[in-house]
Order: C-alpha cells, then sequence, then structure tokens
C-alpha cells in the first residue's frame, strides 16, 4: 500500500517537473526560434542609418531603437523617483518607526504592493486628467507614466531597504553605539554599507518590474510611433508595447518577426540588466567595505 | 591619587531582577583596575553603566550616580546635558569575544574618526597607522589592510577592537573579560598590549583569571551577588 | 538628539508618509471618478448586471467571472504544479539537477508577462483551437494555462522557503526511526510548510488577479459571462485596458473605475488574509530578552 502510495508521489513530482521544463523548453525554444533569425542591425535602426539614428540626425521609423531607448528612459526615471522615497520609507521602517506605526505602515505597503499595475496605471491616468483641467500641456507623457511605474515599483524597494536592514546582526549597532556613534551616524556609516547588497538586490528587482511592465504606460502615454522622445512631456515607445501591438495589429510576416525580435530583446535587456546590477551589487560592497 | 570615575549608590534592575545593590566605589587615575567575582554577579552591567551602554537594551533601569573627573571637572554623566556621543568616545570599550565590524582593516579603525566627524583622509590614515604600531599589530597587518577584519586571528582581532577602541583617544577603557575567549599565547599578549596602555588610560577589566589578575592589576574589586568588596 | 539627526528622521518619515499618502490617493481618485456612476446605478446593479451599453447596462459582473474563471483555473492548474517542483527540488531530484532546476525557477519569475502573452497567440492559441477545433482558441483554458506558467515560479519558490525553514530537529527524529522520505514529507514537511503553502498560494493568486497582459491578449476579451473553459472572455484588467480608448466622458468609461475599485478591494482582501496568517504566526513565536547580556 506504502509502496502505491511512494511510487505515486514519486510520479507527481517527476511529471509535474517535466511539465514545467517541458513548457518553459518550449516556450523558450519558440520564441528564439522565431526571434533569432529577425535579430539585426535593421531591425533596431529600421531603414535609417545606424549612426544617423544614434547622432538622432534621422527619425527611425520602423525600427525597434525608439521603444529600446524608451524603456531606458522609463526604467532611468521611474528609478530616480522612487529610489529616495523606497530607501527613506525602508529606513524609517526599519530604524525608527515605533512598534504599532510601523505595523500599520507595512500593512499600507503590503497594500500597495497588491495593487494590480493596470490599476496604478488607472491611478496614473486620473492624475493627468486632474492636472490636465489645470496646466493644459499636461497629458500622457514619459513623465506621468514613470512617475506611474515609480509608484509601481516603490512597495518593493520600501520592502527590500527594510528587511536588509533588519536582518543585521545586532551586535553591529551595539559596537557602533560603544564607540560613540549616534543612530543617525550608525545608520549612515555601518547600517547602510552593510545592508547596501540587500538594498541593490532590490533595486534590481525594481528594474525588472519597471522594464517589463505594459499595463501602466499603456494608460499613461505610450503610443505605438512617436520617435525618441525630446522632452519629459512627450509621448513615447517601449518595448513592451511594441510587443503588446506587434501580436494584435501585425499586418504582415516581416512585422510579426519584428514583434519575435523585440520579445527577444526585451528578455535580453531584462537579463543584462540583471547581470548589470549584479555585477554593481559586488563593486559597490567591495567600495563601502573595503577600499580605503 | 587623584580620582577618575566615583560611583554612588548605584543600583542597576532588569526587568524584576536585581543586578547591583547600591554600589559604592571610586577609581583612581591611570590605574588598571580588575574586577573579578562569579559569572552572573553583575561586572558587564556595571562596566555598562560607566559608558551608559545599558541604555541601547530595553527593560534595564538603574538608580545612583556615576561621575568622571575630566580636565579637573566633575561630571554627572546621566546629567541632561552630556552627549552620549561624547561620553563613549571618553569611555571606550572592548568586549568579551573581538567584534571587528565586517568591514576591511583599515575601515574598522577609520570608522570611529569617521563617526566623530573627522574628514581628512590623510590624518585618518596617520592615525590608523600609529595606533596599529602600538598595538602591536602594524608588522603583521600593514600590507593587508584592504581584507576583511574577520580574517585575521583571534588574538589579532581583538588587539584591532582595542586599537579601535583606542583612536579615540579615550580617558577610560572598559574591558570585559578581553581574553576569555583566547588561547594562552594570544591572551598574553592582550595582557602586554593592555599594560602599555596604562600610561595613556585608566582600565577597567573584568577577569575570572587570578594569574591575569596578579599580573597586571594596580587594584581588584570583587562583585558578589551585585554587592562590591574591596581586596 | 543633535539638529541633523533630527532633520534626517524627519526626512525618512516624510518619504514614509508620502507612500502611504499616494495608496490612499489611488483608491480615493477611483473612488472619485467612479462617483457618477453610483448616482445612476446601485452598487449591487453594477456588480450584477449584464454588460451591454447599447441596452444602457454597465454591470461588471461578467468581467468578474472572467477574473474568477482565469485566476481559478491558473491556480488549479499551478498549485499542484508547483507543490510537485517544489517536493522535486527539496527532495527527490540530485542535488545538482535541484540547483539547475531551481536557477530556472529563478529566472522564469524575471520573464515579462507581455512576453507570455505573446508567444502564447502564437503557439498555444493555434494549439488549443486546434486541439478542440472549437472557436478562436482565445479562450479561458489558453489564459489560464499561460498565467498558471507565470504564477507557478512563485508559488515554487515560497513553498521552498517554507520548506527550508521546517525545523531539522524534527526531520532528524524521523530519520533516526528510519522515516522514508515520503513519510518526511507527508509527517513533517507538509505539515510543517502549511502557512508557507497558503502564503504562496494567497501570494500567486494576487498576482494572478492583477495581470493583465496574458487575459488581454489570449483570453479573448468576450462580454459575455463564460459557460466553458473554451469560452473567451474578459477580465477585469483587461477591460480597464480595452474601455481606455473610448471617449472620457462616456457611461462606458466610468465602469473602469468600478472595475478598479473591485481589482483593489479583491488584492487587498488576499494582502489582509496574508497579514491574518503571518500575524497569528508571530503572535506565537515572538519574544524579546536581553538576560544574556545583564
Amino acid at each position: 500500500m506504502s509502496r502505491v502510495f511512494d511510487y505515486l508521489l514519486y510520479l507527481f513530482a517527476w511529471g509535474s517537473g517535466l511539465i514545467l521544463v517541458g513548457a518553459f523548453a518550449v516556450f523558450m525554444g519558440f520564441l528564439l526560434s522565431q526571434g533569432l533569425p529577425a535579430l539585426d542591425s535593421s531591425l533596431l535602426f529600421g531603414r535609417t542609418g545606424m549612426v544617423d539614428a544614434l547622432l538622432l540626425q534621422r527619425v527611425v521609423i520602423d525600427g525597434l531603437l525608439p521603444a529600446l531607448v524608451g524603456t531606458l528612459l522609463l526604467i532611468f526615471l521611474a528609478l530616480a523617483a522612487a529610489v529616495p522615497f523606497g530607501l527613506g520609507a525602508g529606513i524609517y521602517l526599519a530604524e525608527y518607526a515605533g512598534k504599532s506605526s510601523k505595523a500599520l505602515f507595512s500593512l499600507v505597503f503590503d497594500l500597495l504592493a497588491g495593487v494590480p499595475s493596470i490599476v496604478i496605471g488607472l491611478f496614473g491616468f486620473s492624475l493627468t486628467v486632474f492636472l490636465h483641467k489645470r496646466f493644459t500641456f499636461i497629458t500622457p507623457c514619459l513623465l506621468i507614466s514613470a512617475l506611474a511605474l515609480a509608484l509601481l515599483i516603490l512597495p518593493y524597494l520600501i520592502r527590500s531597504t527594510q528587511t536588509a536592514l533588519e536582518e543585521l546582526p545586532a551586535t553591529l549597532r551595539l559596537t557602533a553605539a560603544a564607540l560613540g556613534a549616534d543612530q543617525a551616524t550608525t545608520i549612515r556609516l555601518v547600517l547602510l554599507p552593510q545592508a547596501a547588497a540587500g538594498i541593490l538586490s532590490g533595486i534590481v528587482l525594481a528594474i525588472g518590474r519597471a522594464a517589463e511592465d505594459t499595463a501602466v504606460i499603456m494608460l499613461t502615454g505610450v503610443v505605438v510611433s512617436a520617435g525618441i522622445p525630446r522632452s519629459l512631456f512627450n509621448s513615447f515607445e517601449a518595448l513592451p508595447f511594441y510587443i503588446y501591438n506587434a501580436a494584435s495589429q501585425f499586418s504582415n510576416q516581416q512585422e510579426l518577426q519584428r514583434g519575435f525580435g523585440a520579445a527577444l530583446i526585451l528578455l535580453i535587456l531584462c537579463g543584462l540588466l540583471f547581470t548589470l546590477a549584479w555585477l554593481l551589487r559586488k563593486k559597490v560592497t567591495a567600495r563601502l567595505l573595503y577600499h580605503h | 591619587m587623584a580620582n577618575i570615575i566615583e560611583i554612588e549608590n548605584l543600583s542597576f534592575y532588569y526587568g524584576q531582577k536585581r543586578i547591583l545593590d547600591n554600589i559604592s566605589a571610586a577609581f583612581g587615575k591611570s590605574a588598571i583596575v580588575a574586577l573579578t567575582g562569579p559569572s552572573g554577579s553583575g561586572k558587564s552591567t556595571f562596566l555598562m553603566t560607566i559608558n551608559r551602554l545599558w541604555e541601547e537594551f530595553a527593560g534595564a533601569r538603574m538608580s545612583g550616580q556615576v561621575s568622571l573627573f575630566i580636565d579637573q571637572e566633575k561630571l554627572d554623566i546621566y546629567a541632561r546635558d552630556i552627549s552620549l556621543s561624547w561620553l563613549r568616545r571618553k569611555v571606550g570599550m572592548v568586549f568579551q569575544s573581538p567584534n571587528p565590524l565586517p568591514m576591511s582593516i583599515y575601515r574598522n579603525l577609520a570608522l570611529p574618526l569617521r563617526m566623530a566627524g573627522w574628514k581628512n583622509k590623510e590624518i585618518i590614515g596617520h592615525k590608523v597607522e600609529s595606533v596599529l604600531k602600538q598595538a602591536y599589530l602594524w608588522s603583521e597587518v600593514k600590507g593587508r589592510l584592504r581584507d576583511d577584519a574577520r580574517t585575521l586571528s583571534g588574538g589579532q582581532q581583538q588587539r584591532l577592537c582595542i586599537a579601535r577602541a583606542m583612536i579615540l583617544e579615550p580617558a577610560i577603557l572598559l574591558l570585559d573579560e578581553p581574553t576569555s575567549s583566547l588561547d594562552e599565547k594570544a591572551a598574553r599578549e592582550i595582557e602586554a598590549l593592555i599594560f602599555s596602555l596604562k600610561e595613556q588610560c585608566t582600565l577597567l577589566m573584568v577577569s575570572h583569571d587570578q594569574a591575569q589578575i596578579k599580573r597586571v592589576a594596580d587594584e581588584v574589586m570583587e562583585i558578589v551577588g551585585g554587592r562590591m568588596s574591596g581586596l | 538628539m543633535r539638529p541633523e539627526a533630527q532633520v534626517s528622521r524627519i526626512l525618512f518619515l516624510a518619504a514614509t508618509v508620502v507612500g502611504v499618502l499616494l495608496t490612499l490617493a489611488i483608491l480615493w481618485f477611483m473612488v472619485r471618478l467612479g462617483l457618477p456612476l453610483f448616482s445612476t446605478h446601485s452598487l449591487r446593479l453594477l456588480l450584477t448586471q449584464d454588460w451591454a451599453p447599447d441596452r444602457g447596462l454597465y454591470g461588471i459582473f461578467p468581467f468578474i467571472c472572467g477574473s474568477g474563471a482565469v485566476v481559478s483555473l491558473s491556480l488549479l492548474l499551478a498549485f499542484p504544479l508547483s507543490l510537485g517542483n517544489a517536493v522535486l527540488i527539496h527532495l527527490l531530484a540530485p542535488r545538482h539537477l535541484a540547483r539547475i532546476l531551481y536557477q530556472m525557477v529563478k529566472m522564469m519569475t524575471g520573464v515579462p508577462t507581455v512576453i507570455y502573452g505573446f508567444v502564447g497567440i502564437f503557439l498555444l492559441v493555434p494549439l488549443v483551437r486546434e486541439w478542440f477545433s472549437r472557436g478562436s482558441g482565445m479562450s479561458v483554458l489558453s489564459a489560464g494555462i499561460l498565467l498558471a506558467l507565470l504564477i507557478a515560479p512563485t508559488m515554487i519558490l515560497v513553498f521552498l522557503e517554507s520548506f527550508a525553514a521546517v525545523s531539522t530537529s524534527h526531520l532528524r527524529a524521523l530519520e533516526a526511526l528510519g522515516g522514508t522520505r515520503r513519510q518526511k514529507l507527508v509527517h513533517v514537511i507538509l505539515p510543517g510548510a502549511r502557512r508557507g503553502i497558503i502564503t504562496g498560494f494567497l501570494l500567486a493568486s494576487g498576482r494572478a488577479v492583477g495581470d493583465t497582459m496574458i487575459a488581454l491578449m489570449v483570453a479573448g476579451n468576450a462580454v459575455a459571462t463564460p459557460e466553458s473553459i473554451l469560452d473567451p472572455v474578459r477580465t477585469l484588467t483587461a477591460h480597464i485596458a480595452l474601455v481606455m480608448a473610448a471617449d472620457f466622458d462616456s457611461m462606458e468609461f466610468k465602469t473602469i473605475f468600478a472595475c478598479g475599485i473591485t481589482l483593489y478591494l479583491w488584492t487587498a482582501i488576499l494582502t489582509l488574509s496574508l497579514r491574518f496568517l503571518h500575524f497569528k504566526a508571530t503572535k506565537t513565536s515572538m519574544q524579546v530578552g536581553h538576560e544574556q547580556s545583564f
């Protein structure tokens, strides 16, 4: 009897593993086989010459460059807006907040973390409508999208900062106190450098979220064709939206192929950002803790 | 001999438990005072009342007075206008097990200075070098200042921690069983270092090792069951 | 406290308060903008009526059903799949295979959802169409399968974390009695990780409810209440994305705020249940003590 149960358990576990690996392999295989042939310089730059496109001499019409640039700008702006607040709130929760205010604030940030990205996008859109009534130059644009994305990644930043600080051993605080450091100095010179790796991991996670999210930007200013945005108040293109649009609006095989190319580029971009942040994390930690 | 620490009617409680019971004592300048007594008798707590480190723990409270004599002036260290940072720079502390921070050897030593607001890298560098020399560590670590301090041996780590406390030029150094986690040879090296520091500050050392106390201490105090007696 | 220390404390507090206010502002904005809807539609009507703007019906019931169907199916598929994989990685697979599998799962959490949707349209949807030779293939089934693939990695990682946290002393005790791996799993690991398993399930269902792109791209977006898993559906999230293109002042447009509020509350309930689960956990295991320091 128990022998049969053992076999069933093995079958169940190995079967699950096989299904997951199989599904992922088929998924990746399909994406690679369709996307790799599309990867060449015309994918990024369309019919515009590479040099002209990079120097912004000519607008890229049918290449991915504007979408790639748009996504990078979005990530950068969203991080610039969210990191100060995320770190600040994380530090406050870990180091300053009393027991009950900490419980309350963490609950609120947990709620924020759970809010679907389309709802954040809807909020961004509502805010734009609200602002547009007062300042007519504000329409859905790069800035609004970036701010909405910042709100999306804020809870990740807060939680990773808070956990990174709270997980530090108590002896660090005691040692710093015995050397005459007050709380602010302890945080600045001892705790933050020690928590830097954890905090940066949170930022990496946030970058991933900002790079891939489609729902937020869909409601706040991304368009099919805008070229490289010239100001924060322009509409813009982005890779995930390009991919979504390619799936529903493609009119010929070549456009579809470009969609696969874009999907592959987004995947590679996410991979690169992760690697970059991982390298940065090692470097920053070394700089903060070991160099003179 | 002039006193540097005076303690009057010191009692200490943790929760409902009385740890120290109405202790009064005085310690002279530039001496090594050994505190001894059975474990759990409140010796470490006694040390922590002199740099107010016990205040970092929730649930503890004390009564009584602790005064320091600094620049011929008697200061109540529990007075309102005393800054904790200032006090803990004047009263350094070395713990039972070495507690180098998880960073480079150099940064461990430069940290107290940077926390005190020192900015000039060159001066910090000089101070680090001289305090390492004083702790007989310079020749051992000068080529590896960027290494993690935790890669040093236990004895070296403890000497680093003493150097780290001394870099702020404290008037008093509290040592909580500084050699108890080390082997005999390393313990002897620490002892020699402690002995040499007597010229610069007053040292209060908790120790169980009677032979060690005989070798280094000028005075011995015993704490039993939270009460103090001179020997 | 030194003045500059006071300043940094206030700055950190300000950052926290801004975050809290923004979270509340999201709900406030949606209620505010959806308000005109409630003047003509009662909450009950909104939640139960059909969606037929041409007949003046603006109920979001079909979309709640759509979300419910897609999310349920994805959880139904992902839960056993994730449990099986977690057991495989934690207990059964040889060490290096387990490590490779673990890395793959971690990698999967980083795959953008829009890519799942994209590949789904061109790979899975045609397959579903051929297998069942009915409809376009855009259906609850397609969306459920892709969503399961999206949320499984999250579940697996949470499961693994809770398996690893199961007390080793109990495991040793069972080993000493000559227990098999199955007995370890059934008698020690699974009961010990019960809370973690529920956590993983709730977290993953939150992700599934909130996902827009997969449903939007492969669920078909039909407004009817689904009757079979091969029917096309429109989820709450997809509805918001689809109506956004319409006229701002229309009644149609205002319903998306009702969808937004529903989604906000739905995920809030999941978050609160998680909270409750962990509140009970910490209450029993919390204790503070510094006795050894004095």
